[in-house]
């Protein structure tokens, strides 16, 4: 009895993980736009949408032809689309607003959510597309005598190399410290000669690739519906809030906290599981405005 | 079986007013009443379902899939009194505003003959007093909750709208079956849970379930009680927290996309190894997830809408049979509940048409059809359906457990350990509240 009480907190432990390691993607694609190019992209969650509809279309179309890897390598295509859809929405939309106030970038990006929303609807229908294969395939594994499904680990695993992938990006390579050194100050960026328009263009699009690939890692785990993206918009909000503004280390510390704070919470204090994650941001909000790793 | 009988009596007399009724019906027309024409336009009717979002696929798309069939079938046969169905489907998506635009604009614009429609209880609880308001028939086919037709407390008069209906019957009949159900195969239980969406649906749900486990059940105790929001992707937090909390059963309402995510991800986590679920509304869900779909799981029908089931009564025996095979051959699956509804909502009109017009004489007025649908008993593919003076239909209802059988393709309810509460079992009396109704139970 007591043992099993203790293994329910190692799962609770790993539960929180999971979902950190989701959240993480997401914010870190947002928090990458919003450091380097100063957009607050509300499309966020819809690049997210287009990822998961893409790689459920992707898996269901090759779940029963081709071999299991190609399962796996078939995620890389929810990456892939919503890459794509951010080059165009940089291209056309947001580059007229650069200039802008806040206002105008919110009231842009909402109308891109809006749009996209539709056009997803026009390509996929409205109906449910499950596509569990990469779950069911990978199986579960003994944890403690706990059974746990490993691809929760696998996107553990995704998430770590991704996150890693970045840092090492952003602090070691040239094109990282450029995007960097616009984030932290752009007028002196563009006199030192670099090419913010490109550079804006790339940044827009490794977020939305990211947001892409979060999308794509859920879909095994639950159908893509319209309106998938509602959700992981509002919560990389809150992890952002929490984590501080174009902070990496922020990214990952925020997201740990709602990820951990979500699971234990369910399982302590059921009754206010929807307040819970607010109160957190709102406790951070007044104590410290700039989130816990912002400048 | 005492209740088997008294409602086989209680058909009987319901035949018998029928009789009564036509014979009143000739004998004005006697006295020299002249007789009204039917027209030769077809009658508008307006199907609204989700056609698009998370309830579409489960609920919304099957439901406009049987209005259009019916339709299709009702027209071959020469329609209605002579008239054809002119079909319109609608999409209940976009909020509560827009379903009370959209009925204004169906009901006073268009001017349809009856609006068929909702699966959300929003949408029925925003809508249906429109009907008295704009003079429009409204038939609420699907939605679940049990406030729609309930007055603010016990007695509440009746019918709460003189032109709004509601043709099946609501969550109440679920929630209590499975309630009477748990009593019936598991009486030692100590510990159930619950797992339901943090909206009215959920919340109702497990208010009846739990305010019956109470009086049903005294002794066991809730040891846990969760809120996942509406479309919620993640449910590891709350699968662990129920096996942590080591319930005996736990009670659900889940639907749609948020039933099958639980069940997938409670499937990998091995949740079903140590506990049992009860779905109020799971009929649709094995036939979702396929053979992964754990067996010896407690599975309510929301009436006894379930493809397999056989109605006593030889009428609505060969509608469930040509229902099942025709429902199948034009869109490749087996009827799910809300398939039933909506053969429940579109003959419950026709046979109110065709009551009315017999005393009438004639096409009847919207007020003659609904005094008509008052007292209406029809057969359909799960059974008579009457509708009461309280304009609400009451069902009974069936549950079993998910068995997988080498015939199809994904686990059905076990024939052999299939309940059928009777519908004075599981529904209020008129003008009662459920709950008031519960806490009445001796």
């Amino acid at each position: 009895m007591r043992e099993w009480k203790i293994v329910m907190w190692v799962v609770y432990t790993l539960n929180g993980l999971y979902f950190a390691a989701l959240l993480f993607l997401t914010s870190l694609g947002l928090n990458i736009i919003l450091g380097v190019m100063g957009i607050l992209n509300l499309a966020h969650g819809s690049l997210y949408a287009i990822g998961a509809f893409m790689a459920a279309w992707t898996i269901i179309q090759i779940a029963t032809k081709a071999p299991a890897s190609f399962l796996f390598l078939s995620l890389l295509s929810g990456l892939a689309l919503a890459g794509v859809v951010g080059f165009l929405m940089e291209k056309s939309l947001i580059r007229a607003m650069y200039k802008r106030t806040l206002e105008y970038q919110l009231l842009l990006t909402f109308g891109a959510l809006l749009l996209l929303e539709d056009v997803i609807k026009m390509i996929w229908g409205g109906q449910a597309y499950y596509a569990s294969a990469p779950f069911d395939f990978l199986g579960a594994v003994d944890v403690l005598g706990h059974v746990y499904p490993i691809y929760f680990l696998f996107v553990m695993g995704i998430t770590f190399f991704a996150g890693l992938f970045i840092w090492f990006f952003m602090g070691r390579t040239k094109l990282g410290i450029m995007l960097r050194a616009i984030s932290l100050d752009r007028e002196m960026a563009t006199g030192l000669g670099l090419d913010i328009g490109r550079l804006s263009t790339f940044a827009f699009v490794l977020g939305s690739g990211l947001a892409g690939l979060a999308g794509a890692l859920v879909v095994p785990t639950t159908p893509a519906l319209l309106g998938i993206g509602m959700e992981p918009l509002i919560l990389a909000f809150i992890v952002v809030v929490v984590g501080g503004l174009g902070s990496l280390k922020g990214a990952l510390v925020g997201a740990l906290l709602v990820g951990f704070t979500r699971s234990f919470g369910i399982a302590i204090l059921p009754e206010i599981e929807l307040p819970l994650l607010f109160l957190i941001a709102g406790i951070i909000l007044v104590v410290k405005p700039q989130g816990l790793f912002g400048r | 079986m005492a209740n088997k009988i008294s409602r086989r009596k209680f058909l009987k007399y319901m035949g018998a007013t029928a009789v009564s009724v036509g014979a009143l019906g000739g004998s004005t027309k006697a006295i020299g009443q002249a007789k009204r024409p039917i027209p030769t336009t077809p009658i508008k009717i307006a199907a609204v379902s989700f056609l698009t979002g998370a309830a579409a696929a489960p609920f919304g798309i099957p439901g406009d899939n049987t209005f259009k069939m019916c339709a299709d079938v009702i027209n071959k046969e020469g329609g209605i009194l002579g008239r054809k169905i002119e079909l319109a489907s609608k999409d209940e998506a976009g909020g509560v505003d827009a379903q009370v635009k959209l009925a204004r604009k169906l009901i006073l614009e268009d001017k349809v003959d009856v609006d068929l429609g909702y699966i959300s209880s929003a949408s029925c609880l925003a809508v249906l007093p429109l009907a008295d308001e704009s003079g429009g028939l409204i038939v609420a086919y699907d939605c679940g909750t049990h406030e729609l037709m309930e007055g603010p407390k016990s007695p509440f008069e009746v019918p709460k709208f003189k032109l709004g209906f509601k043709s099946s019957a609501h969550l109440g009949i679920d929630n209590i079956g499975l309630a009477l159900f748990i009593k019936k195969y598991y009486p030692n239980i100590k510990k159930v849970a619950g797992i339901n969406q943090d909206y009215a649906w959920g919340r109702d749900s497990w208010l009846i379930f739990e305010t019956a486990m109470k009086k049903l059940m005294p002794n066991v105790q809730v040891v846990k009680t969760l809120w996942p929001p509406l479309g919620n992707t993640d449910f590891t937090a709350h699968i662990s927290a129920l096996m942590g909390a080591e319930p005996d059963i736990v009670h659900s309402s889940l639907w749609g996309g948020d039933a099958v995510t639980f069940t997938k991800q409670a499937l990998g986590m091995g949740f079903f190894k140590k506990i049992r679920m009860a779905y109020s509304r799971g009929e649709p869900y094995p036939q979702e997830v396929g053979k992964d779909y754990p067996e010896e799981q407690i599975i309510c029908c929301a009436g006894t809408h379930y493809f397999l089931f056989t109605p006593p009564d030889k009428t609505s025996a060969g509608l469930q049979k040509w229902f099942v095979a025709e429902y199948r051959k034009r869109y490749g699956k087996y009827p799910s509940y809300p398939c039933y509804h909506a053969y429940q909502a579109l003959y419950a009109y026709k046979n109110a048409v065709e009551k009315a017009a017999k005393a009438a004489g004639g096409w009847p007025t919207i007020d003659e059809i609904a005094k008509a649908m008052t007292g209406l008993t029809f057969p359909s593919p799960s059974g008579p359906i009457t509708i009461r003076e309280d304009h609400s239909a009451i069902e009974d209802v069936l549950v079993g457990f998910s068995k997988m059988t080498p015939k199809y393709p994904f686990p059905i309810l076990d024939p052999k350990r299939m309940e059928i509460f009777p519908a004075v079992q599981v529904n209020a009396p008129v003008g009662m509240r459920t709950v008031d109704w519960i806490n009445s139970w001796k």
